[in-house]
């Protein structure tokens, strides 16, 4: 009889730990060999007390530019959105071509870094602005006459230096992505609130047609 | 003359000869359930710094994971987004939240937020994230249901032999390429547990909305793929 339940003691708290497995736990799971699991190498984003603020991962130097970047300084159509005369350019970058790969790119970014606010047809009510008491400023419709007659640097502008109230997105967003999504927005504003538009037409510049857009630059650049 | 060996210790050499395999097969048994990843490492869930929620925000927001973790379709590491990525909208709502205060000054001093790591593989093991993605194995295949996490907790083992198990046939894990991040896409795939076979017996279970799609899904038949992906298995291939 005892060993029946001494047995039956086993089988049982076996099957109890057992169903432990996948329970929540606020301990790190136990590393039996220290040194191969942490070999002394930092990951990204490691901490390292080493330095003050214990990030292993230093920040570059002031006016760094990164691998790749190589023609920044030249390239200020590509990087910061304005030809040679300092102005917002109307017109992607000579790497960057208007094709209906670029544009799904640009809505799938656009849908990614933009909708959370703007919503995904641009007129300004996305999800977190009316959340938990809303936004302090609403963000702007891309609708408005205003910013359809403005040149698509200007909307790589934003992007890349934020703009009242948003911050900037130039760290989230690389460059020729940035491009992409201003690709979208002109196409959104083209093509109505909804996706009107079909892969032969494309992005279209309105502000090119407008003489408006050179003012909006003006103001701006 | 008593004997030297009293009668019961005849029964040694038999008690011996079946209790002894018993016991090699019960710690074998044991260590294999006990030692193993799936039963040490799943469920980790460290407290974080900042109360912050994937629920809220990927889940009822519906933020897409890049939105956050951006670097993940580029490197090996997916990056814990900086104090300023928060503050694109915690400028603007819950400003004086105290639960967000270490956010605020993170951002004004330049201290990193202090976030606690839940997923670590050894770092004799080499991972990237980025051809997984570029494969289109969801997030949801390595990381479970974030979406459903108030707190981040470790869903899957990360053992070798769970990383075997997809490399050896990813197929259904496989999905198409601008799916990868959306949590619900198949939601069948991920394995049955007890609770979810018992549910299924009930017939209380939720049908999925798009497991009809997982279903059907052939990755290749699918256009958008340059190529077939092929995962290495060679232990050089993960142990470089
Ligand atoms: C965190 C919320 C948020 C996100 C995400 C966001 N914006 Fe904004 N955006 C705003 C707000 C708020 C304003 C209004 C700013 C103001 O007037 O002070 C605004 C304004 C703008 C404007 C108008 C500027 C003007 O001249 O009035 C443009 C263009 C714009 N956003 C583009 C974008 C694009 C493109 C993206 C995606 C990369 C984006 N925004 C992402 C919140 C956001
Ligand atoms: C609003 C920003 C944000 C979004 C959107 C977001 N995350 Fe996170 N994520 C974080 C932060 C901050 C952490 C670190 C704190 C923590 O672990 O909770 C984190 C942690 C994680 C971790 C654990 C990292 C570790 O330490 O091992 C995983 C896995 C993860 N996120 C996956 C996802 C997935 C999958 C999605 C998309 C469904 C997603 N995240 C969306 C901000 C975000
Ligand atoms: C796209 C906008 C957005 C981003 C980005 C964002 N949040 Fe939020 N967050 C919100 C909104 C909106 C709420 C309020 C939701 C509600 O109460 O319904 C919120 C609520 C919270 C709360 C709860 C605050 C309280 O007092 O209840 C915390 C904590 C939080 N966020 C942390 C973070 C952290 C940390 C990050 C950066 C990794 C982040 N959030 C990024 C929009 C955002
Ligand atoms: C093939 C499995 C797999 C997929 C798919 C996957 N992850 Fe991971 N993830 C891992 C592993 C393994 C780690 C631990 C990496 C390490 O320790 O080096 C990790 C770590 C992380 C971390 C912590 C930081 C880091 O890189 O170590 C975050 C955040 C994260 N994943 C987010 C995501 C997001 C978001 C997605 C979807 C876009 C995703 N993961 C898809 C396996 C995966
Ligand atoms: C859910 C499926 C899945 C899981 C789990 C998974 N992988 Fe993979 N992995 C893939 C696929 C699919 C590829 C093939 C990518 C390709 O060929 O395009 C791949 C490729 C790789 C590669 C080759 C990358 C390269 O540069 O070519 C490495 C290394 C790798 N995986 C490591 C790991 C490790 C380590 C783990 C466990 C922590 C893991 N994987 C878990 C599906 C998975
Ligand atoms: C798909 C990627 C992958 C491949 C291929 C792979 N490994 Fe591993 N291996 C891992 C990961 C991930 C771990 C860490 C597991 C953990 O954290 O428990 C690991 C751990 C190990 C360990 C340590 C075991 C432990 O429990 O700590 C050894 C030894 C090992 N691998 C040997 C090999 C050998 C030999 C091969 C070739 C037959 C191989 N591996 C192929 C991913 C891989």
């Amino acid at each position: 009889m005892k060993l029946r339940s001494s047995l039956l003691t086993a089988v049982g708290s076996t099957a109890l730990a057992a169903g432990c497995q996948g329970n929540p736990f606020p301990d790190p799971p136990v590393h039996i060999i220290q040194n191969m699991d942490f070999q002394q190498r930092y990951e990204a984003q490691e901490r390292n007390d080493l330095f003050e603020d214990g990030r292993a991962m230093r920040r570059p130097v002031e006016g760094t530019v990164a691998r790749g970047e190589v023609h920044l300084k030249e390239n200020d159509h590509l990087y910061r959105g304005r030809g040679p005369d300092g102005r917002l350019v109307d017109a992607l970058p000579s790497n960057i071509v208007d094709s209906a790969a670029l544009l799904a790119r640009g809505e799938e970014r656009f849908n990614i870094y933009c909708s959370p606010c703007h919503d995904k047809a641009a007129t300004g009510h996305g999800i977190a602005t009316t959340r938990g008491g809303g936004f302090q400023v609403q963000p702007a419709s891309l609708h408005q006459d205003r910013l359809r007659a403005m040149p698509l640097g200007y909307f790589f502008d934003v992007i890349t230096n934020g703009k009242g109230t948003m911050l900037s997105y130039a760290a989230q967003i690389p460059a020729e992505d940035r491009w992409a999504i201003a690709a979208w927005v002109r196409t959104l504003q083209t093509h109505g609130k909804t996706k009107g538009w079909d892969e032969t037409t494309g992005m279209t510049t309105v502000a090119a047609a407008e003489p408006a857009a050179e003012n909006g630059a003006q103001k701006d650049g | 003359m008593p004997a030297i060996f009293p009668r019961w210790t005849n029964k040694i050499p038999l008690a011996l000869g079946v209790l002894g395999p018993l016991a090699g097969v019960g710690l074998v048994l044991f260590v294999w359930v006990y030692f193993s990843p799936s039963f040490t490492d799943v469920g980790y869930r460290p407290e974080q710094p900042v109360p912050f929620s994937h629920k809220l925000h990927a889940g009822e927001m519906g933020l897409d994971c890049r939105y956050c973790h951006n670097t993940v379709e580029r490197a090996a590491h997916a990056a814990i987004p900086p104090a300023a990525t928060c503050m694109n909208c915690h400028s603007q709502v819950k400003i004086d939240s105290p639960k967000l205060a270490p956010v605020r000054r993170s951002y004004n001093t330049g201290e990193p937020v202090p976030w606690v790591r839940v997923h670590q593989l050894p770092d004799f093991a080499y991972f990237d994230h980025s051809p997984h993605i570029a494969a289109g194995v969801g997030c949801a295949s390595c990381h479970g249901r974030i979406d459903t996490m108030t707190v981040v907790a470790m869903d899957q083992p990360l053992s070798m032999g769970w990383c075997l198990d997809c490399h050896r046939n990813p197929e259904p894990h496989l999905r198409p390429l601008d799916q990868v991040t959306n949590m619900s896409w198949g939601d069948s795939e991920t394995e049955d547990t007890m609770i979810d076979a018992l549910r299924k017996l009930a017939g209380t279970s939720a049908p999925a909305e798009t497991a009809g799609e997982q279903q059907t899904y052939n990755y290749r038949e699918d256009p958008e793929r340059t190529r077939l992906p092929e995962p290495p298995v060679a232990c050089s291939g993960c142990h470089r």
